[in-house]
């Protein structure tokens, strides 16, 4: 009796670990491999981090069983293993049902040893089951939602580097350029953006430069001062700049921060800022009469 | 008209690790402001302000977390954000709230302009902690 109540999964995992380990990547493995063909996998790095995984297991399991309601600690050296796994496999593409699967076939060969280890009339392991059943559902959870947060992260990143490719700088007239600035302006594309318009300039012999911000969403101080450092850079270059696109409401806002673009000719309207461009270079938009 | 507000965003807590946080921090922002109906300039100057402060986390602390609580009452719509960071600190506060002072070749404009913005602003630092409180606080708009 005594016997049947001292049986724990923590002794299940000391005695087999090896054995399971190898049933555990080989199940894996097979599958992945089958499905990812031309995705390398770091067999070693993976064994080890399951290694490192089943010792917790251990930990976890070697005592009292864990409470009810278990739930692993964020920042807990398993949470940051199963961390650290979702993230590289979401970065690999490996999909999320694959990503899980790592967790259910481990799960199985557990419940397997559990039932085939314990002495004959345990008392214990109904209740050690559905311990391990619920921590283990619970990493699942861990596991799916470091998965789920990387993949957002990855498309996030995705979308922006697809704005950074599209700065284009338009000749509107001989010596009249215009760039529309659409998203988000870090320090980067600033620096793009500013190249691309000084090349233009140059190439065109341009006098006039329209800086579109219609499509910039906030105005911020960072945002103003990359503005500002290319307005200057177009201005050395001989270019008188006009800013157009700003609403109201991110006017409003500009002057509360307290940043000025006071050097500049600024037009509430693209429309408006292209007659004051071509103004400048001698030129008028009229109706055609017949 | 309190049904129209949302309740589970009473407060939602967005880590800042890159720059779509800043993002994400300043669209919550604005869904918030829009939600308690706002108006646009109120809901810009609101996203504006938490682009500065979370945008500051990134650049000199490396990383932290935007806090946009929602603690309105029937009489008031009340907006308060809490940027937190684990980052070096501001050595000096009053040198850092003056206008056009910057570490990095900034305008030196984000804290000052943010107080300029809000209707409550507290700033306390120490080396390994940094704390922004801002509010935003207007009347309620009468439901017709
Ligand atoms: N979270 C922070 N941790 C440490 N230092 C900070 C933090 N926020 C601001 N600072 C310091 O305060 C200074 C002023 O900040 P402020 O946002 O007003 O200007 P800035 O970031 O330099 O330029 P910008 O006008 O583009 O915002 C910064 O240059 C920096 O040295
Ligand atoms: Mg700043």
């Amino acid at each position: 009796m005594t016997e049947s109540a001292d049986f724990t999964l923590g002794q299940v995992l000391e005695i087999r670990q090896e054995e399971l380990l190898n049933a555990w990547m080989n199940s894996v493995l097979l599958t992945w491999r089958r499905k990812y063909p031309h995705t390398a996998i770091n067999e070693d790095l993976l064994r080890l981090q399951s290694r490192q995984l089943l010792d917790e297991l251990r930990k976890l399991f070697s005592g009292a069983i864990p409470p009810e309601g278990w739930e692993p600690v964020p920042g807990s050296k398993i949470a940051t293993l199963l961390y650290d796994f979702s993230v590289k496999h979401a970065k690999h593409g490996i999909k999320h049902n694959d990503t899980v699967l790592y967790i259910s076939v481990i799960k199985q060969l557990l419940i397997r040893a559990l039932l085939q280890d314990a002495p004959p009339a345990c008392r214990v392991l109904n209740t050690l089951i559905i311990s391990m059943d619920h921590v283990l559902d619970r990493l699942t959870v861990t596991l799916y939602d470091a998965y789920l947060e990387t993949r957002e992260r990855i498309i996030a990143q995705q979308s922006l580097s697809l704005l950074e490719l599209s700065t284009p700088v338009v000749r509107l007239w001989d010596r009249v350029v215009m760039v529309p600035l659409i998203g988000v302006i870090d320090t980067q594309r600033a620096r793009q953006i500013t190249e691309r318009l000084l090349e233009a300039i140059a190439k065109y012999e341009a006098t006039v430069a329209i800086l579109d911000v219609t499509g910039v969403p906030v105005l911020d101080t960072s945002v103003a001062g990359h503005i500002m450092k290319t307005i200057a850079a177009a201005q050395m270059l001989g270019a008188q700049v006009v800013m157009t696109g700003i609403n109201p409401d991110g006017a409003q806002t500009l002057v509360k921060l307290g940043v000025n673009f006071a050097e500049v000719t600024t037009r509430a309207t693209l429309r408006a800022g292209i007659a004051e461009g071509l103004l400048r270079v001698g030129k008028r938009i009229v109706p055609i009469k017949e | 008209m309190d049904t129209l507000i949302p309740q589970e965003n009473a407060e939602s807590t967005i880590p800042i690790r890159d720059s779509t946080d800043i993002l994400k921090a300043r669209h919550r922002a604005r869904e918030l402001a829009a939600a308690l109906r706002l108006g646009s300039a109120d809901q810009t100057r609101l996203a504006t302000a938490v682009s500065e402060l979370t945008r500051n986390v990134l650049q000199y602390a490396g990383e932290g977390e935007c806090r946009i609580i929602n603690a309105s009452s029937d009489h008031e719509v009340y907006i308060q954000v809490v940027v937190e960071d684990h980052g070096p600190g501001i050595p000096d506060i009053e040198l850092a709230m003056r206008d056009g002072y910057s570490t990095s070749g900034g305008l030196g404009a984000g804290l000052p302009g943010v107080q300029r913005l809000m209707d409550e602003f507290h700033l306390t630092s120490r080396p390994g902690y940094t704390c922004l409180m801002i509010a935003m606080k207007r009347p309620r708009a009468l439901s017709f």
